[in-house]
């Protein structure tokens, strides 16, 4: 407590001492005192599948030495394939955010018109896909695309992963209609007041003075859906997508081994967490950094 | 505003409309396209399962390709699930299924299932080598693991008399009978033999006779007369020449009773003989 006082000492005013602490945190000053001490590196991620490899390897060792190959033979020959469906999850997770962010973005202005009829219809959009399960939301994308469609006369495939990337878009749509509806109605509005006495159109104000103001604060709420999104691509494995639980799934198939499911899972797991983890952490520092500071 | 309601309306209209497709018989589509789409599984070895480069390989995917070398065209396989096998058919995602598929009333209201069937699978046990097992009235009493929802396990019980240890999958309740919890492991034939060429269960095999045996079929669209009278020629032709025990043999099972006897049955009847 002492050597921070000293270090960056925000004020001499008693008065002023606790609010002046607070500020300089919003600063990023303070930083340590939010996040707990545990924090986790790239590395601590290889140290964890090394522990893995190495715990499962031995265990299976022990249970039946006469056997043809290792785990860590295994882990080795299905690699390239687990990490290629990892690839393809975070395309997958791309595409669904992009779509989902453009879309969602049109979805939260069509809420914030003053106009009756789009404000309702851009309500409804938004509730209806927000509160339907993502995986219900899938399925009805998997089931109701057609496979491939005919635009004048030219026959154009509809893979199934677009299908599924389309179905987890929507869920994102809706929830970055409603982080943006939240950032706009979250500034003040005396920069509304100002820009209207300024004779700005409405459409100027909207587009040229308050969602630039809204980016930062939609920022880290929108890495962290972008996180859940990427997370909640495995549940293409359930309509067939060759991501990278299915290919776990085939592989364990393939392997025949019972002892290899555990390993496995957790190595698809681990792949998750470490591409995850910066994510959520970086969202968070993001968060304090933009806390107090208008 | 106007222009960004008019948008979203266009771009949902197109996200939820299904454009229908032209049609004409999956046999000429085949031949234009030069490639025939079969779906097969890929979780289930030995009748389809992956390799570390991504290709599915097993019992089915080559009898696929002997279609395919058949019609002269080339071959595409799509994996399949249980859930999703006959909507991809009637889409016409694919045009012909050999996936494991068993042949049931049910599923002849929906796709047409080639006569004759081309696989059997039914009920076996997996026990050790020198249990006392000769007879499915031998089980009697006797603790059997099983997996939960298999919809022979009530009979089983019921009939036999077996005392069912039922686990949640299959690995767990293999782990079992390896640790002696049970005596043996009650489930799909097709599976145990599956299992049982692993050198680890090398003191293990199959000592009953299976019963509720169910043919597997391979399925066309509803209506595609002429590709379903093409693949039921395919399918005796497997029946005649042993082609599926060939198979079996090469994946390392013992042939199945029901390809043994169909092979019998083909060669007595329907193939001419030499002189």
């Amino acid at each position: 407590m002492k050597s921070r006082n000293s270090v960056a000492k925000p004020t001499d005013l008693p008065v002023l001492m606790p609010i002046a602490e607070r500020l300089t945190r919003g600063r990023g000053i303070g930083l340590s005192y939010d996040i707990p001490r545990l924090q986790l590196r790239a590395w601590h991620g290889l140290f964890l599948l090394g522990v893995l490899v190495f715990f499962s390897a031995s265990a299976w060792a022990q249970q039946s030495p006469d056997h043809p190959a290792t785990l860590a033979q295994a882990f080795i020959r299905w690699m390239p394939l687990l990490l290629k469906a990892f690839v393809f999850n975070i395309v997958m997770s791309f595409l669904a955010m992009s779509l989902g962010t453009i879309a969602g973005v049109g979805l939260g202005v069509m809420q914030l018109s003053p106009t009756r009829p789009t404000h309702a219809v851009g309500w409804f959009v938004t509730q209806f896909f927000r509160n339907a399960p993502w995986l219900v939301l899938l399925f009805f994308c998997m089931f109701l695309l057609p496979f491939r469609f005919s635009v004048f006369g030219v026959t154009v495939p509809f893979p199934d992963w677009i299908k599924a990337t389309l179905g987890l878009a929507l869920p994102v749509m809706a929830n970055v209609a409603e982080i943006m509806r939240g950032a706009v109605a979250s500034i003040p509005s005396g920069q509304w007041e100002a820009a209207h006495s300024l004779a700005f159109s409405r459409r100027q104000i909207m587009f040229g003075i308050i969602l630039p103001q809204c980016i930062r604060r939609m920022l880290p709420p929108w890495m962290n859906l972008y996180a859940i999104l990427t997370m909640a691509t495995v549940l293409a494995s359930i309509v067939g997508v060759s991501e990278v639980m299915t290919q776990t799934q085939r592989v364990l198939s393939a392997e025949n081994r019972p002892e290899f499911i555990v390993p496995f899972y957790a190595f698809v797991l681990l792949l998750f967490f470490v591409y995850c983890y910066p994510i959520a952490r970086y969202t968070q520092k993001l968060e304090l950094r933009y806390a107090v500071r208008d | 505003m106007k222009r960004i309601l008019l948008g979203s309306a266009a771009v949902l209209t197109i996200m939820f409309s299904s454009i229908a497709i032209a049609h004409a018989d999956v046999l000429s589509q085949i031949e234009k396209r030069g490639t025939l789409v079969v779906g097969v599984k890929a979780d289930y070895r030995p009748y389809g399962y992956l390799n570390p480069s991504n290709n599915i390989v097993g019992i089915e995917p080559d009898l696929a390709r002997d279609v395919a070398k058949a019609l002269g065209v080339q071959l595409k396989l799509v994996p399949v699930v249980a859930s999703n096998r006959m909507q991809f058919l009637d889409q016409g995602r694919v045009d012909l299924l050999i996936a494991t598929m068993t042949d049931t009333a049910e599923r002849r209201n929906v796709v047409d299932l080639v006569p004759p069937d081309y696989y059997a699978s039914g009920v076996n046990i997996m026990a050790r080598k020198k249990s006392p097992f000769n007879n499915w009235e031998s089980i009697k009493g006797a603790p059997v693991c099983a997996v939960q929802g298999s919809f022979f396990n009530e009979m089983v019980a019921r009939k036999y008399g077996a005392k069912l240890v039922a686990f949640k999958g299959s690995a767990e309740a293999l782990n079992a009978l390896k640790q002696g919890r049970c005596a043996a492991f009650v489930f799909d034939d097709t599976f145990i033999a599956a299992q049982l060429q692993q050198q680890q269960w090398s003191a293990y095999d199959i000592p009953l006779k299976t019963i509720d045996s169910k043919p597997w079929g391979v399925a066309v669209k509803k209506g595609e007369t002429r590709f379903a009278r093409f693949m039921s020629g395919m399918v005796v032709h497997w029946h005649v020449d042993g082609e599926i025990i060939k198979l079996q043999k090469k994946y390392g099972l013992t042939p199945i009773a029901y390809s043994v006897r169909m092979h019998k049955f083909f060669d007595d009847n329907f193939v001419p003989s030499a002189n």
